[in-house]
């Protein structure tokens, strides 16, 4: 069971997992294992994981058994349990809360050699409705304000397991940075009342020179002030606050530049490391349809160092209009 | 020229290095190479290998860019930003940018060819500290500068590249950095409704609690921060009240480098000399302009903040701000308090 404590100076929430208490011996400074054993995300080794949540599968087929395209497991290892009581306390100064939330894991494909960059449209789409299935489902529990669906692929962006998955994670409180997202985005609405994503979508539309890919209900760009090389984000071209609120016509076209990017990246870098996250509204708060949900993906090409986490200054070393061209510049085939 | 961007939505500041682009092909590889001392461009005798220095504390009679110093500063060989031009803020479309203004110097802590702070005596890091203090009050000059930034990379994963020869970085910016501006926001926000200094109160807990103190000696306190984001994240503050670093006396920069000393020593023992960020926080520089707050001096408090580079931020922290923390700041304060030789 894990905790979550305020910083009292920047409100930063953080969790601290009292379970696991690592010691010094829990780290290792350059670990490099590749995968050994048995993987309990492949087919036939349903029982490996906690019982599944939610799956693609065929209708003859029974819950925890082979037959799936698509199984979603809660986290063996999770930084939140579900089962707690809300609970909000003061430690003399310093302010804390139990963590509670849901920590799920999404196994995208029952084949262990595939990523998602390697998927068909098909199986994309499969992959996008869960993501729409479990957004909602979580969101019916109203001690949770945010549900955050993101990717780790690769051992330096964080991953711990090769066979290629999502996460999911509910929280009790809305995340700092998307907290700042949101006043700016209420702060722009209020002096021009339009929505600031819809007019960088415009902007970039306009100028072009920061594009990725598009298609009619989509564009990928790399952003103006992209913190990280090779940023990418993309966004759907209507105003829509909540990713969950997705509808059936435009995931066909999701998959489709979803999938695009990430061959784009994956060819351009040679395979690299990446986290890949989803950008949406609260949820179980007060309606925030100003918000224009997006995805950020970010290849792990640089290591952070101390200047970046200690001001939230970033530096870039591959402007957004050079990694674009060599983005657009790969041979992509029709998908 | 680099450009500054701000990220319209978070208002968040990017350095763009247009000139040094890198393609695709250049990120791939981690060299780890240790450049031999004979190679080294901050051992004493190598003076000429680095572009003139900018400062240093040398002998009486030594003279500038030769042997005979202990603590020398030189301009970056590879700089982020560039300290000729005048600042220019300028629109593009809806957003919002400025031109690379600003200074980035390399501060070579010992003549010797050693890999870390703490192989220095006492006496040694006090001189390191004494040209923190001169670089930032000698910036503060120009008034182009509102911040000054101070911090080190110490290992590979840290973001450390080329010689391992220990020292620390400065960079002079333009703007104030997002998160030094939500510390100073935090701050203020706490001084106005109780009327004390947040650090101050923090450090009286932390000295009254025990559980996550490191340290506590000369008018210093080690402690391991309550809502610490990464594993066996250390804060170094003193005890009396003060939002600048550069008033430091002699006297207050010894007792700081004992204790620095020892922190980043038991750090060492502890986790096997893991790679480090540190960094100074302090108040900006205060250059008066309308609606600029007044008790800074008062809601403001320095310190330095050292992170052990342990484990990976991943896609979770990237996308909330919010930290996945594995170890209790209670037990890493533990792990420190009883670190000990052999």
């Amino acid at each position: 069971m894990g905790e979550l404590r305020l910083d009292p100076i920047t409100a930063r929430w953080v969790i601290i997992s009292t379970e696991k208490n690592f010691g010094p011996d829990n780290y290792q400074v350059e670990k490099l294992d590749t995968e050994e054993g048995i993987c309990p995300f492949c087919e036939g080794k349903e029982k490996m994981t906690p019982p599944e949540v939610d799956a693609d599968r065929a209708k003859d087929s029974k819950p925890d058994t082979p037959g799936w395209q698509t199984r979603t497991v809660p986290n063996k290892y999770p930084a939140l349990a579900n089962q707690a009581q809300m609970n909000k306390s003061g430690v003399g100064m310093f302010d804390m809360m139990s963590g509670v939330g849901d920590h799920e894991v999404i196994v995208e494909t029952p084949d262990h050699s595939k990523q998602l960059a390697d998927l068909t449209i098909e199986q994309i789409k499969r992959i996008i409705r869960v993501y729409k299935r479990r957004s909602l489902a979580l969101s019916q529990d109203e001690r949770f304000k945010y549900v955050l669906i993101f990717k780790n692929y690769g051992l330096v962006a964080g991953a711990s397991l090769e066979h290629s998955h999502t996460q999911l994670i509910s929280l009790p409180v809305v995340p700092r940075r998307v907290t700042e997202e949101l006043e700016c985005f209420n702060r722009y609405f209020d002096y021009k009342e339009r929505c600031i994503f819809c007019d960088i979508v415009r902007q970039e539309m306009e100028y072009r020179h920061r594009e990725v890919c598009e298609n009619r209900d989509f564009i990928a760009f790399c952003p103006f002030a992209s913190r990280s090389p090779f940023e990418i984000s993309i966004v759907p071209k209507k105003h829509q606050a909540q990713f969950m609120d997705i509808s059936e016509d435009i995931i066909d076209n999701f998959a489709l530049i979803l999938k695009e990017v990430l061959v784009r990246v994956k060819k351009t870098l040679n395979n690299p490391p990446y986290n890949f996250i989803i950008h949406t509204s609260p949820v179980n708060s007060a309606q925030q349809e100003q918000y224009h949900w997006h995805v950020e993906i970010m290849p792990k090409l640089t290591k952070i160092a101390g200047f970046e986490w200690g001001t939230g200054f970033y530096i870039n070393n591959t402007s957004p209009e050079v990694a674009s061209s060599y983005l657009k510049k790969v041979e992509v085939q029709d998908y | 020229m680099p450009e500054l961007r701000k990220d319209p939505i978070i208002g968040r500041w990017v350095i763009i290095a247009t000139e040094r682009a890198k393609r695709p092909q250049e990120f791939k590889v981690s060299h780890n190479s240790q450049s031999p001392s004979q190679d080294c461009p901050f051992c004493s005798g190598h003076e000429e290998y680095t572009p003139a220095e900018i400062s240093a504390i040398r002998e009486k009679g030594a003279k500038p860019n030769g042997s005979g110093w202990q603590v020398r500063t030189v301009p970056s060989i590879v700089p982020l930003l560039y300290s000729s031009g005048e600042l220019e803020k300028r629109p593009h479309g809806i957003y919002d940018m400025m031109n690379g203004v600003g200074v980035h110097e390399v501060i070579v802590e010992s003549p010797r060819h050693i890999a870390s702070l703490d192989e220095l005596e006492p006496s040694e890091i006090s001189q390191v500290l004494e040209m923190y203090r001169q670089r930032i009050l000698d910036l503060e000059k120009d008034i182009k500068f509102k911040y000054v930034l101070i911090f080190k990379n110490h290992g590979a994963r840290s973001g450390a590249t080329g010689s391992e020869h220990s020292r620390s970085q400065l960079i002079a910016l333009p703007a104030c950095p997002k998160s030094v501006k939500g510390e100073l926001d935090g701050a203020k926000r706490y001084f106005d409704y109780k009327d004390r200094c947040v650090y101050c109160d923090m450090i009286s807990q932390e000295i009254g609690d025990k559980k996550r103190l490191i340290l506590d000696q000369d008018g210093f306190v080690a402690i391991a921060p309550f809502a610490s984001r990464f594993p066996f994240e250390t804060w170094i503050l003193p005890k009396n009240h003060s939002a600048d670093f550069s008033k430091n006396s002699d006297d207050e920069l010894y007792s700081l480098a004992k204790i620095f000393k020892e922190v980043l020593h038991k750090i060492k023992i502890t986790l096997s000399d893991p790679p480090y960020n540190y960094m100074l926080h302090i108040a900006p520089y205060r250059r008066p302009k309308p609606g600029y707050w007044s008790t800074i001096d008062q809601d403001y408090h320095w310190h330095i903040e050292i992170i052990p580079r342990l484990t990976q931020v991943a896609g979770f922290e990237w996308g909330t701000g919010f930290y996945i923390n594995p170890t209790p700041p209670e037990e890493a304060a533990k792990f420190l308090r009883e670190a000990k030789d052999g």
